[in-house]
Parts: C-alpha cells; structure tokens; sequence
C-alpha cells in the first residue's frame, strides 16, 4: 500500500480507515467465537453419539425460520445501505426499521425456543435425561446463541439510531459510510448464525 | 512557535478527556508505573519468603496469592502495554508522520477499559486475592479455589478489550495515516514490531476473552467442559489459554526488539544491518509464534504426536528470534559506539533475550522438557526474557525518548549507574534460578529442601539489588521532569521523523505533513543526518 | 450501483440464501453418514460467501479488506487444526479407576 500523491477527499480516507477498522473489529470477534466452536469440535469428536442426540431435541422449525428472518433481515440491511448510498434518503430508515423488526423477530423467536427448552429441561443444570456429552452441547447451544443474541442485540440498537437519525437528517448519521460500516457489523452477526444453524440444529437429523 | 502537547491545558479535566496520542500514553506510563511497582512488591514478598527454606513468612496459601498477583500484575497490567501503550502511543503517529492514531476517541476509552479492569484486579486482590496462578488452570480454577477467581477473569476480561482496541487502532493507523513517500519498507522497526504486535493483540486477545468467560460460566454453573469427572477436559482449558497466552509473550517482545532497533543504530551511528531481514523476522516470529502454544502443554497429557509438531514448531521460531540478534550484533560491528544510558539498556537486552531465548530451545526439547517442566528453569527462562528482555527495552526506550517526551535530559551518569545496577542485580536474581531448576527446584512452592538454599539466598539478593535499580529511575525520571536540563529537538543526532519535531513536540506533531524521500536509520559516524 | 438496481440484486441474493437454507434443511434429513456435515459446511461457506461478497461489498473491496477477512479465516483455522491434532493423536487406555465415560463413551454419566 504505497503512499503517493493523495487525490482522494478527506471523506474518502475517513471511510477507508473506518472500513478497515470494522474489518479488524469482526476478526476480532470471530477469533472470540474460536473456542466456542472448538468446544463443539471436541464435543463432537468425544461423545458422537450424545451430541447428535442432543442437536436431535432443538427445534429444527424454529431453527430453520429464525435463519430465514436473519437472511431476509440481511437483504434489507444491504437494501438500506445501498439506498442511502444511491441519494434515497427517505428509504432508507424504512428499510432499516424492517432490518430491526426481523431481528427483533428473531430474539422473540428465540426467546420462546429457549423457554421450551426450560420446561423440556434441557440444559446443562436441569433434566437428568442429558448425559455428559448432552450437557455439553447444550453448554455450547447456550453460549454460542447467547453470545449471538447479544451481539444482535446490539446490532438492532445500531440499526434504530440509523434509522431515525436518517429519517430525522441528523448529519453525522445520514453519512452512507457510517450505514455501511453499521452493515458490516450486522451482516457478520448474520455470518455467525449461518454457520451455527447447522452445527446446532442440523447435527445427526439423519440418524 | 506553537506551544508544545504537554502545555495544551494544564488542568485534570485537560488530561483525563484528551485525544492526544501523546498525552494519553502519558496516562498509561503513570499507571503502567504504578501497577508495576505493585507488582514488583509481591515479588519482593516472594523472595524474602524464598531467601529461607521454610514458609515462614507467610502460609503456602498466601505465598499462592502472591505468585498470582505477581504474575496477573506483571503479564496484563504492565508487560502488555507496556511498551505499545506508552512508547507505541506515543511514538507511531510521529514515526509515520501523521497527527494522531486513526481512531484517537477509542485510544483515550481503550486508557480507560485498562484502568477499569486494573481496578477490578486490584479490587480482586484487597478481597484477598486470587491461589490459581496466573495460568487459571483447571479444574483447580474452576471446582476447588476458595479464591476471587471470577472477580480476577471479569478485570482480565475487560482489560482484554483495551488490548484489542489499541492493536485495532495501530493496524488501522499504519495502514492509512502513512505520510508521503512513507513506504512499508521506509518504515523504523519500531513501527513494524508493534504493527505486528497489533496484529497478535487483535487475533490472540479475543480468544482468552472467551476462555476466561468459559472458566467463569464453568465456576459458576459447573457444567463439566473442563472438568474430566463430567466428561470435560483440563487439557482443553490449555489449548484456549495458551492459544493466547503464548502469542502473548510476543505481544511483550517484540515491541522491545523494535525499541532495540531503534537504539542500537543510533548509538552505534550505523544503519541497522539487514533492515528488510529484521522487517520480514518480525512478521515470522508474530506468525510462528501463533502455531507453537502446545509446548507449554507438554507433559499434561497432550497426544506425542501433537507435542513433537509443536516442538518441532518452537525451534523453527527461535530462527527469526536469531536472525535479529545476529542483525543487531552486525549493527554494532565497526560502528561508532557510545555507551549512553540507553545504548547500556539495549545492549543488555540483546544479551539477555539471547540467553532466555537459547533456554526456550531446552524447553523446546520434549525429553528436556519432562525434567524441566514446572521448575525454576522455566521461572529463569521467562523471566531472561521478560525482565532481562522486555523490560530492560521498556526503560532504555524510555530513556532514549525522555527528551522527546519531556523536553529534558535525565541525569546520564544516574541513567548509566541504574541501567548496571540493573543488569547486575538482574543476573544475580535470576540466574541461580537456572541452576535451582536444573537441580530440580520446583515453582510455586514457598519451602524447597534446605539443599537449595544458597541459591535462593543469591537470587533474593539481587533482587534487593534490582529493587533499588529500579526504583532509581523513578526517582531520577521524576527529578528531570521539573528540574532537568531543557533540550532541542534532536540531543542524540537520531534520524526518524520524531526527532524532527520539537521536544516536546506540538499537539499536532507536525507543522506539515512531512513527505519522506529516504529510508530509516540514514547514519552516519560523524554526526546523524535527519530525515528532511 | 444507481437507481432502483440494487433491489434486484440484493432480492437475487437474499433468495439464493433462502435456496441454501432449504437445501441444507433437506439434506440434513437424508442420510448420508459423515457426507451430512460435509454438505452443511460446504452450503454455509456458500451462504457465507454470499454475504460477505455481496452484502458486506468484499467483491468490490480493497484488496486489503480482503486480505483482512482472509487472514481472520486462516488464524480461526489454525487454532481449530493445530488442537485438532492433539485431540486426534490421542491414544486413551483405559485404567480400572476411569469414569465410565471413558470406558464407554457416550452412556450417561453417573
């Protein structure tokens, strides 16, 4: 990355060094899911047999929408973002409220698929039924969709600060750079789910 | 003439709100200060403890609250940021010939994510502290210690962030704020070890983040990941921590190499020999050192298989290690040598991270390694590097800069007394351990059989020794920051677009971005030639 | 990307995730041994991709965004790989005090 002459704008150089530094950011966080996923891999390699069974009592349906809703929620996220790139200003909070209501769908989802799991008693303190192995899983079910939720979560606060700080015209957020940025952040967390679906809800369908 | 960084405001509210690269690693230097002479005085409690062989100056369980402190003090709260914090903060914009870090509101929070882990540790430590070592191991950690062990991972846990945002922060700064002509390979060393530093903070950190959250939720909920009777596994607790735990240590060395680099051509008034060689050793030493971590694990029971990839791996890394010590050797050969305080520093340090580095090839070694393993080798070996190493860097870097930071000039027969007093005390503290290991003294034990006592007796000495080594600076330092001899810009003649700056320099750095037409460390023996 | 065809192409894409999604979904069911997780991994990389290529603007990004994400994808790998081995090499034998979970995996602990 050589260093001549700049002709590009000071704007530019903002946009580069903060897409750069969100990049860093998700490295950041994927290396922070690393021992989860390796916890699953270990799981996986000692107790086969367990693990497939406990990935058997997840609800495969509820599993399987809440994907859906974060993959649809992506495409709006990139809709708004691109939106407000092309001049459509009055688009874009609209397409960045549906990015937050179908998160917001998938807590809701989720909340409800971790309180079935409560009364089915499948977690690492409760039923009896769960083995070793069992417990295991579900240790990691927790932790992984948990960690997830939050870092959602945090992800829909930033797209509603978008959303009416753009339908308001607030400057500092009506920046297409900053959105993108944001974006970045929400389409990552969706990158996680993705890979989660099948580790916890697909393992040992077929068994 | 503008005014100079420290005299933009001179009330608290100045400092504690700044965005000023310079002003906040000044923060971090009076914490990092702080922190370490806390550390430094369990240390000192420890070898009193060991100058008898008997526990008779405190219980084995306070002596285990001891080493703990000692070590989550020394590792987290001052090696890691030590140099990166301090002399990196301050030092990086000024080296690439920009006005500030990239991201200058996240470096003034990631100052105060440090502090408030710091407090959670001290906090920690009041409550009567923490007996799992520093290494956290299980099932020890999380099913039988009576200790603070949550309160203690919660700080490190927080203190994590502040790692990952400054390394955030360098990665993105090298990257775009590089001024004109300012190639990758016009770059000082000092940039690329803690751009590659940077790079280990951002992709190591994160990983203990989530095994110290692990080790909690296990503590709290004993759910059975790491416990063996549950179907968990201790070893696993390993991988994850020293997946971190050893790129760490390159966190803590190889800023000290770049510092190195920076002195040693200054004083020998010779360009660095090799320079694209050190560049290209810096990046293979942050990259093997992330492939090596299983060789702290070689006796707890990790597949053979494993432990000869990860032998095999751990002396492939020494060779990047060595190709800068004979880079460094070469530097000084037919050079012009002056024997200033920092040059006396930076010597040090290339001969003791070069015997700390040869005693990690015994380690290395998978049948040494069985004998070695848990004694005061080990304790020697770390310690060459990390006090005799990084440490030693750490205060000639600070000398070297203390004009450009202060304005002043430090006492130089204080500064040259201290930096002997310290390599002398520090061999006599450390090397016995060599030998105490070697015979079999186990660490972590406060008794050992009255056939080591000579050489516990020995080492406590020098580290009375090197108590008073360092407390000099903090004196002498302290002294010259009000009634030190003012300087110009440039008292060593050393090239680099900091020294082009006034000492202090102004807020903004440079009047002008600087446009950079030649390569670093353009020496030359009658007198440096600065950059233009 | 100017007037409305951004729509399109993020439709496009979003759809070929819901594609993905119900072909993982589908295969998970068939039985195929050890293939299942093959194909569930292969079709997240897919998915992934897409995201990151489409969404997140890596096909038209600096080459140094990419090499970013490349690097957080190789050093994520090495961690799984390199404890892989310990994990893999692993030669147990079983000693008369051993839990049962040693001596017979996956049977329900005490």
């Amino acid at each position: 990355m050589s260093a001549e002459a700049r002709p590009l704008p000071a704007e530019a150089w903002a946009l580069r060094r903060a897409t750069l530094g969100m990049w860093v950011f998700l490295a950041t966080e994927l290396m922070f899911f690393g021992p989860l996923f390796f916890g699953y891999w270990y799981g996986r390699l000692a107790f086969v047999d367990a693990f497939f069974a406990a990935s058997r009592q997840t609800d495969v349906l509820l599993g399987g929408i809440n994907t859906a809703v974060l993959l649809a929620s992506s495409a709006f996220m990139a809709c708004a973002v691109d939106a407000l790139e092309a001049g459509k200003r009055r688009a874009s909070p609209w397409l960045l409220l549906a990015t937050a209501a179908l998160g917001l769908a998938f807590l809701g989802i989720k909340g409800v698929e971790y309180l079935d799991d409560f009364h089915k008693g499948l977690y690492p303190g409760g039923d009896t039924r769960l083995d070793s192995g069992g417990r295991l899983f579900f240790l990691l079910y927790y932790a992984m969709t948990g960690v997830h939720a939050l870092h959602l979560f945090i992800g829909i606060g930033v797209a509603l600060v978008f959303a009416f700080g753009i339908a308001r015209r607030r400057p500092a957020l009506c920046d297409p750079g900053r959105l993108r940025v944001a974006g970045l952040y929400w389409h990552f967390v969706d990158s996680i789910w993705i890979f989660l679906y099948p580790i916890l809800y697909l393992a040992g369908r077929s068994g | 003439m503008a005014a100079s960084y420290l005299e933009e405001g001179y009330t608290l509210k100045s400092w504690l709100t700044t965005r000023d690269h310079k002003r906040i690693a000044l923060l971090y230097l009076a914490a990092i200060t702080a922190f370490f002479f806390v550390g430094g005085a369990a240390a000192t409690l420890i070898r009193i403890e060991l100058a008898t062989p008997a526990a008779d100056v405190v219980t084995p369980d306070t002596y285990n609250r001891l080493f703990t402190a000692h070590g989550v003090i020394m590792v987290w709260l001052f090696l890691i940021p030590s140099i990166p914090a301090t002399l990196g903060n301050f030092l990086m914009p000024m080296m690439i010939g920009a006005r500030d870090l990239a991201f200058p509101r996240l470096n003034l929070a990631s100052w105060y994510i440090y502090i408030a882990g710091g407090t959670m540790i001290m906090v920690a430590l009041l409550e009567g502290g923490v007996d799992t070592g520093w290494t956290f191991y299980t099932p020890y950690s999380t099913l039988f210690s009576n200790s603070h062990v949550v309160l203690a991972l919660a700080g490190v846990f927080v203190l994590g962030f502040s790692s990952i945002l400054t390394g955030l922060n360098f990665i993105v700064t090298v990257h775009t704020l590089r001024a004109p002509g300012m190639t990758w390979f016009r770059l000082p060393l000092f940039v690329w070890a803690n751009y590659a530093t940077a790079l280990i903070l951002v992709l190591a950190t994160p990983v203990l983040a989530m095994t110290l959250t692990l080790v909690a939720i296990e503590r709290i909920f004993q759910v059975g990941i790491f416990d063996p009777g549950m179907g968990g596994d201790p070893l696993l607790f390993q991988h994850f921590f020293w997946f971190y735990s050893h790129p760490a240590v390159y966190i803590m060395v190889l800023p000290a190499m770049g510092v190195a680099s920076e002195i040693i051509p200054c004083f020998a008034r010779k360009q660095v020999f090799g320079y694209r060689m050190m560049a290209y050793a810096i990046l293979g030493i942050a990259a093997v050192g992330f492939l090596v971590w299983g060789h702290h694990m070689f006796v707890s029971g990790q597949s053979v298989y494993a432990s000869l990839a990860f032998s095999l791996l751990s002396f492939i890394v020494a060779i990047p290690s060595a190709i800068k010590v004979f880079n460094w050797t070469a530097t000084l050969y037919k050079g012009s040598i002056s024997f200033t305080a920092p040059m006396l520093y930076a010597l040090g340090f290339v001969g003791l991270f070069t015997i700390g580095g040869l005693t990690g090839l015994y380690l290395a070694s998978l049948a040494l390694d069985v004998d070695l393993t848990d004694t005061y080798f080990v304790v020697a070996h770390f310690h060459y590097i990390m006090v005799g190493g990084s440490v030693m860097a750490y205060l000639g870097g600070i000398h070297f800069w203390w004009p450009k930071i202060s304005g002043r000039k430090y006492p130089e027969n204080w500064g040259r007394a201290a930096a002997v007093l310290i390599f002398f005390g520090f061999n006599l503290t450390f090397f016995p351990q060599y030998l105490l290991g070697f015979n079999g003294m186990p660490r972590r034990y406060a008794s050992y059989p009255a056939e080591f006592t000579l050489l516990n007796v020995l080492s406590s000495a020098g580290a009375s020794i090197l108590a008073v080594g360092y407390l000099l600076p903090l004196g002498y330092l302290g002294w010259s920051m009000f009634r030190g001899e003012r300087v110009a810009g440039n008292p060593w003649q050393a090239t680099g677009l900091e020294w082009t700056t006034a000492s202090p320099p102004p807020k903004d750095n440079f009047e002008e971005t600087p446009t950079v037409e030649r390569g670093p460390y353009c020496y030359t023996p009658a007198g440096g030639e600065t950059q233009a | 990307m100017n007037g409305r065809r951004f729509y399109r192409r993020n439709l496009g894409v979003g759809i070929l995730l819901m594609l993905l999604l119900a072909a993982t979904t589908a295969s998970a069911y068939v039985p195929m041994g050890a293939w299942n997780t093959v194909v569930n991994f292969a079709i997240a990389a897919a998915k992934i991709g897409l995201v990151a290529a489409f969404f997140m603007h890596l096909l038209d990004a600096d080459a140094l965004l990419r090499i970013a994400a490349a690097v957080a994808l190789l050093m994520l790998s090495i961690f799984l790989t390199l404890a892989s081995t310990d994990y893999l090499a692993r030669r147990i034998s079983p000693a008369p005090w051993q839990g049962p979970h040693v001596l017979r995996p996956s049977s329900p602990a005490r």
